[in-house]
């Protein structure tokens, strides 16, 4: 039961009683997905009914242009985190590569700007890796301690002040729409997929799920656990930086403190689309659900005319509701498993 | 028969001794790495600072440095206990602005006794809070604590309304700048409760069950310890330990606002395990936290006085904390070393 539940159903099932059971564990995802989703329907109706304004275009366009920051970290961290590891410096490594990409802008082309900023979230992420994997400090206390350093550095580099971004084609590019899609929008959905292939369909997203799960099992099967784990934390910073990219064209400039607490909604569309915090489940719809919902929320709380203030307070309770239930069905689960 | 019981019997007796010797040895280059851990740069952080800063050994900064120290080892011994049940409280930062915020305006309100009373008790109210998500919701330790670390600083900032909050009482802001035979008042709190920390923990029940509960939660449980119970308790004493900070702090700066002690929660938690706690668990170490406390305060103060701009004390922090953390890999490695035989 643990093992279904914990396991993706594995393809190479053969017998009847195997394939009806991973028939109804994919029902039950599906279902659990879908019930996301009807949040969020039922939410945007709610919402909609209230203040008919949030169904115009420009409002629309909006909620997806919030959901595409958080969504896009997200991804890096849904691999992180179905492998039972984590990084708290999103904030870091978004404020350098963004300070990067601003600071470089004038000098060269967007193309080798982006392209910069996402070398760098790289690099970073690979010292996130380097501390987690050889040092063997656990991963949010690592990334904690490196957050602070890439803060300071993002400081010392700006001297506390903001970089400006003046090149309009820059602007353009990042916060421009095809059709009524923006383009971020666009590319978080691409990553999305480019990361749900990767977690299923490779032998890195393998190995990865297999040490998130249970990582001894994993080493004594041989897998290359430590490089999948570098590997894991190099693609997270790259894609904190590309979140950082675009958060700089919507801002027009970057600053130090342009990603504080970002962490907290990047986890919280993880978790809340339903990869479990133990490791081993990841799923990138529910990453993609998860990041819309509080998007929609957090709007819906701005057209209401709620001080921001609560959204503080509701994006922290929201986290610890939904991960206090995936708790309670999993130690259901396990009890069932033990009966 | 006999004389083969008799050489199984030599041959367990022997191994034993032979695990209690690597055991023993273990132990005490455990104690060596994590006592030069922290006095180590102790010692060379002192020396340099004397030697090299202007004004370090002033009067007004050595009370600056010990009313730091002392607002700091505070939060340190709670987070102590939290990390020796192997758990971390991110949420001390947000939870000692909060109850500065309302240790303020009850002040305001209600005079200096009050407000202080006040403090504690929403303080240890947090901490139930972080409780009762840990040991009851079954929410990992670092999640109920970001989320709550997130939670408390909105509600600060909706108590407050963003707007900073006055001390009128000037006998309650001199609390934590006033001196008994020359010791700032703080200071001398945290030498207090620093030394009920090390009697809970050394001397009595609870201190067995918080290390029990570390080292091992399932043979905790199997030993009839109620894990809940002290899962509980170290988040309310976390929050309690918050809450007489937030009050300290409340006095030491007159007035508050939102967003003070940001970023409380990673000295804290650097402290905490540069003075030998390990974050494995099991190894509470109340007096180096103390120790590391002073430490901090030190650096702080020392590149405050050369003018060193405090962006550069985020780098300062965040690399203290990757230093703490590798030696305690490298104890723990150290340890598993020694107990398996020096192979591999």
């Amino acid at each position: 039961m643990t093992v279904s539940n914990t396991t993706q159903a594995p393809p190479q099932q053969s017998g009847e009683a195997q394939k009806r059971s991973g028939a109804s564990a994919v029902l039950r995802r599906l279902a659990s997905q879908q019930y996301l989703l009807v949040v969020l329907l039922l939410l945007a109706v709610a919402v909609g009914a209230a203040r008919p304004a949030f169904w115009g275009t420009g409002n629309v366009s909006n909620i997806l242009f919030q959901a595409s920051f958080v969504g896009l970290a997200a991804c890096g961290m849904t691999l992180l985190i179905a492998g039972g590891l984590l990084d708290l410096s999103v904030g870091g490594v978004i404020a350098v590569s963004a300070i990067a990409v601003a600071t470089v802008l004038p000098s060269t082309t967007i193309g080798v700007a982006v392209l910069l900023a996402v070398l760098i979230g790289a690099v970073l992420g690979l010292l996130n890796g380097l501390l987690v994997t050889y040092l063997r400090i656990a991963p949010f206390i690592a990334t904690l301690g490196t957050l602070y350093l890439f803060l300071g550095v993002a400081f010392i580099w700006t001297s506390g002040g903001v970089v400006p971004i003046t090149s309009s084609n820059y602007r353009a590019a990042t916060t421009g729409s095809l059709g009524w899609l923006p383009v971020p929008f666009l590319v978080f959905l691409c990553l999305a997929a480019l990361t749900h292939l990767l977690l299923r369909h490779t032998y890195f997203g393998r190995t990865l799920r297999a040490f998130g799960s249970n990582e001894r099992a994993a080493t004594l099967a041989g897998l290359p656990v430590a490089r999948a784990k570098v590997t894991a934390f190099v693609f997270t910073g790259a894609c904190f930086a590309l979140a950082g990219v675009f958060m700089a064209g919507r801002l027009s400039s970057a600053e130090g403190n342009m990603a504080m607490g970002f962490e907290m909604s990047v986890i919280a569309a993880v978790v809340v689309g339903g990869t479990a915090l133990r490791g081993g489940r990841g799923t990138l719809l529910g990453t993609v659900i998860g990041a819309l919902l509080f998007a929609v929320l957090t709007n819906a709380l701005n057209l209401l005319g709620v001080a921001s203030y609560w959204q503080y307070v509701l994006t922290g309770a929201v986290l610890a509701a939904a991960v206090a239930v995936g708790a309670r069905r999993a130690s259901t689960a396990e009890v069932r498993g033990a009966g | 028969m006999s004389e083969a019981t008799v050489s199984t019997q030599t041959l367990v007796a022997e191994e034993r001794a032979r695990s209690a010797e690597l055991a023993r040895r273990a132990d005490s280059r455990r104690r060596l790495v994590q006592n030069a851990g922290v006095l180590i740069p102790f010692l060379l952080v002192l020396v340099i600072g004397l030697v090299a800063v202007p004004h370090f050994a002033s009067a007004s900064n050595v009370t600056n440095m010990l009313v730091n120290a002392g607002i700091l080892a505070i939060v340190g011994f709670g987070m102590t206990v939290v990390i020796a049940i192997r758990g971390i409280d991110l949420s001390v930062g947000s939870a000692t602005a909060l109850t500065a915020c309302i240790t303020a305006a009850t002040v305001n309100a209600a005079g200096p006794l009050a407000g202080s009373l006040l403090g504690v008790v929403v303080g240890a109210a947090l901490g139930l809070v972080n409780g009762v998500l840990v040991s009851f919701l079954r929410v990992p330790g670092f999640i109920a604590t970001l989320s709550t670390l997130t939670v408390f600083r909105g509600l600060v900032l909706l108590f407050t309304g963003g707007a900073p909050i006055m001390i009128a009482s000037s006998s309650f802001k001199s609390m934590a700048t006033a001196t008994m035979l020359g010791v700032p008042v703080p200071f001398i709190a945290a030498v207090g409760i620093g030394a009920g920390a090390v009697f809970a923990l050394e001397r009595m029940r609870f201190g067995k069950h918080v290390v029990a509960v570390g080292g091992s939660p399932e043979s905790a449980v199997d030993s009839g310890i109620s894990v809940t119970r002290i899962r509980l308790l170290a988040y309310l004493i976390s929050g309690a330990s918050a809450g007489i900070a937030g009050v300290l702090l409340a006095s030491q700066l007159g007035a508050v606002n939102a967003s003070i002690s940001r970023g409380l929660e990673l000295q804290v938690i650097a402290i905490v395990v540069l003075g030998g706690t390990s974050m494995a668990g099991g190894r509470p170490r109340v007096v180096g936290t103390f120790i590391a406390a002073l430490l901090l305060s030190m650096i702080n103060s020392g590149l405050n006085l050369l003018n060193v701009p405090s962006f550069y004390q985020y780098v300062a922090l965040g690399a203290l904390l990757v230093f703490a953390l590798t030696i305690d890999g490298a104890q723990r490695a150290a340890v598993r070393r020694m107990l398996e035989g020096r192979r591999s």
